[in-house]
């Protein structure tokens, strides 16, 4: 394997799943907003809490679709380019994996389309059932994707098996604590980008006056309830996890905090242990860091003030700022989860499995230089162009308010009706 | 514990091949099924509820690799690099195509998606015809030669006749006639059934050059009683699908 080979294959993979994550991260948090309004709708019957399901969920769809195409890639890449993971762990690593599409997504897949294509035809509270394990089933996707990504930060509960790690501690695995803060912060990330989305439109509708303010009114309420708090879980537990981490990943931790001692000190103790070779990661790990902490802090304060001011009937010079500057702020948190991921995984190099397997002896052996920069181009091509068209018709179906959401509206028969059963 | 994890393999695999062969055979025949903007509308919704829950047995498929024969995942991804990229290609094209075709109206965005499913459709399937001659012309050892290419015209014939198939039991008017004068002459059930056992044996006849049972992971106990345990809950899951959009279509759907 050349060096070269190496670096198209992690930029394919950080493209990937960074593109994927951008998705993702929406999906987690519009689904429980989805969710919960048409829990509202559901039992009040009210007009107005309909179309304000219907809008989000048009949103919702329209990024999930995105997310499920992505994720697609995201799957394959494992083989494609890293085969070696699966040579020396494919007995842990795969498990989780695994348990993702059986437990999970294959659910969350089937009932998003009894969702979207059973609206009308299906009993209101079932209908609403269905939705609600589709966001559960979301987060439990999330945990066994982090399962997997928290064992390759912190390998526990698996041992060396002449070249082969095999799994000995199941709950191990499972209650990995690298896993469970990680998944802690990605939800209260994915709650924050999902609320701020909410309340971010909802502020651009009730700025320009348009039609429906009740929609919109509620609507800004429900965002800033669910992103506030989700901003301050979020950085909380991110300084927790600092703790965590340098536990496990302490060259890490000590090139973030630029503790130079440190570093030397940890690089002489590896070399001792696993032969010579540099093993801290790149020094400009700090940068992604210190964005991923400054956005943070600036979301808390952000979502924390107009949830203050969004109870306020008259809207002031003051609150029409701040509204102003809470639409401008929706791609915020995605940066922030983009940057949080490049802190992560760059930051455990240069390992792929930590004191275990290094990043390139992880790569699949068989593939050339050549197909791994055509599937490169390939992939970062279809990317760009589906985060592009995510974000114009977001923009747009936003933009158009509640009278523009064709999710949820009676199909007009072509023809005569009269259907016939088939199977 | 081997059989039984071969055995879940070969299910999703087959489940793979005979569900998502409707939907992406029905893809590769739009053009030909609907000849307008709205026919074309009719017959994505002639799967639209299911496509989802079609694909998602691939992703079980890849899965359930990972998770029980990791040592085969790796070698058969090796063997078929190449085929597995236009593949993934593929699908992301259509799959974007099916989500986006219906947000605007504009006949040009349209038109472009249903291009786009439709050539998606064609690559899927064209690169399951290179992937499955590869595999059985030289198992896990390709030469790198393009025999495995005559494959491809096997694929696209069964793939196309399983959509039309599909498409008979789910059309009506001027699309129900298009489909039904290639996939029609017997009993429309028939047929379908036909076609299905067609695309079971795809997935049968690779595994059958493959070597399955060296490559069953040590612990592979725990994902193999778990996926048998919940198989029969996921399939309910998707019955309840299947039964619930039972009637020909006679309006567009989401999509």
């Amino acid at each position: 394997m050349d060096a070269e080979t190496l670096d198209l294959a992690r930029l394919q993979f950080a493209i990937t799943s960074g593109a994927h994550f951008l998705f993702v991260a929406l999906t987690l948090g519009l689904a429980v907003v989805v969710a919960a309004v048409q829990t509202r709708a559901t039992a009040s019957g009210s007009d107005a809490h309909w179309r304000m399901t219907r809008f989000w969920g048009q949103l919702y769809v329209i990024n999930y679709g995105m997310g499920i195409v992505t994720g697609l890639v995201m799957e394959f890449q494992f083989g494609l380019s890293w085969s070696g993971l699966t040579t020396v762990a494919g007995d842990v690593f795969g498990a989780p994996l695994a348990m993702e599409a059986l437990v999970a997504f294959f659910i969350e897949s089937t009932f998003l389309g009894l969702w979207i294509f059973g609206w009308g035809r299906i009993n209101r509270w079932v209908h609403l059932a269905l939705l609600w394990v589709v966001a559960l089933t979301a987060y439990a996707s999330a945990y066994w994707v982090i399962a997997a990504n928290g064992w390759l930060q912190n390998p526990v509960g698996a041992e060396r098996r002449g070249d082969r790690m095999v799994l000995v501690d199941r709950a191990a695995l499972l209650a990995n604590p690298d896993a469970l803060i990680a998944l802690a912060h990605v939800a209260g990330a994915g709650l924050l980008a999902g609320g701020l989305f909410v309340a971010g439109v909802s502020a651009y509708h009730l700025r320009r006056r348009g039609a429906d303010e009740e929609v919109f009114r509620r609507s800004l309420r429900t965002g800033l309830i669910v992103a506030a708090p989700a901003a301050l879980f979020t950085v909380g537990v991110g300084f927790n996890q600092f703790r965590v981490v340098a536990g496990h990943l302490p060259m890490k931790y000590a090139v973030s905090r630029g503790d130079t001692a440190e570093r030397e000190r940890l690089q002489a103790e590896l070399a001792a242990r696993f032969g010579p070779g540099d093993y801290s990661p790149p020094d400009w790990i700090d940068i992604p860091a210190a964005l991923m902490i400054n956005l943070g802090t600036v979301l808390l304060v952000l979502t924390a003030v107009n949830l203050a001011l969004a109870y306020r009937t008259r809207a002031g010079a003051v609150t029409r700022f701040c509204r102003r500057l809470l639409t401008w702020s929706i791609v915020l948190p995605f940066v922030a989860a983009v940057a949080g991921w490049v802190f992560r995984e760059v930051g455990r190099q240069p390992w792929a499995i930590n004191q275990v397997l290094l990043t390139e002896d992880a790569l699949s052996p068989s593939v050339s230089a050549g197909s791994m920069r055509l599937t490169l181009i390939a992939f970062t091509a279809l990317f760009a162009a589906l985060i592009a068209l995510d974000a114009w018709l977001l923009a747009r179906y936003a933009r158009r308010g509640p009278e523009g959401a064709t999710l949820g509206v009676p199909p007009v028969p072509d023809e005569e009706p009269e259907p016939v059963p088939q199977f | 514990m081997d059989i039984l994890a071969i055995g879940l393999l070969a299910v999703a695999a087959v489940g793979y091949f005979v569900l998502a062969g409707t939907d992406l055979g029905a893809g590769m025949a739009l053009f030909f099924l609907g000849r307008d903007a709205r026919e074309r509308r009719l017959v994505i919704a002639a799967f639209a509820p299911f496509f989802l829950g079609n694909e998602i047995w691939l992703i079980l498929t890849a899965g359930l690799l990972i998770g029980l024969l990791n040592g085969l995942e790796e070698a058969l991804f090796g063997a078929l690099y190449e085929s597995i990229a236009v593949l993934l290609v593929g699908w992301v094209v259509r799959d974007a195509g099916l989500w986006l075709r219906g947000r605007l109206g504009a006949p040009l965005w349209q038109l472009f998606w249903d291009g786009a499913i439709t050539a998606g459709s064609w690559t899927v399937t064209g690169a399951w015809g290179w992937a499955v001659g590869t595999v059985l012309l030289y198992r896990l050892d390709p030469p790198g030669s393009l025999f495995p290419l005559i494959g491809v015209a096997a694929t696209w014939v069964l793939f196309g006749l399983h959509g039309l198939a599909f498409a008979v039991l789910r059309l009506r008017g001027a699309p129900y006639e298009r489909a039904r004068t290639v996939a029609g002459p017997s009993g429309e059930r028939v047929t379908f059934a036909l076609t299905s056992i067609g695309m079971a044996v795809i997935p049968l006849v690779v595994g059958a050059r493959l070597p399955l049972r060296e490559s069953v992971t040590e612990s592979a106990s725990f994902v193999a009683v778990t996926t048998a345990v919940l198989l029969p809950v996921l399939v309910a899951a998707q019955a309840w699908v299947w039964w619930l959009f039972r009637h020909r279509v006679t309006a567009p759907t989401y999509l």
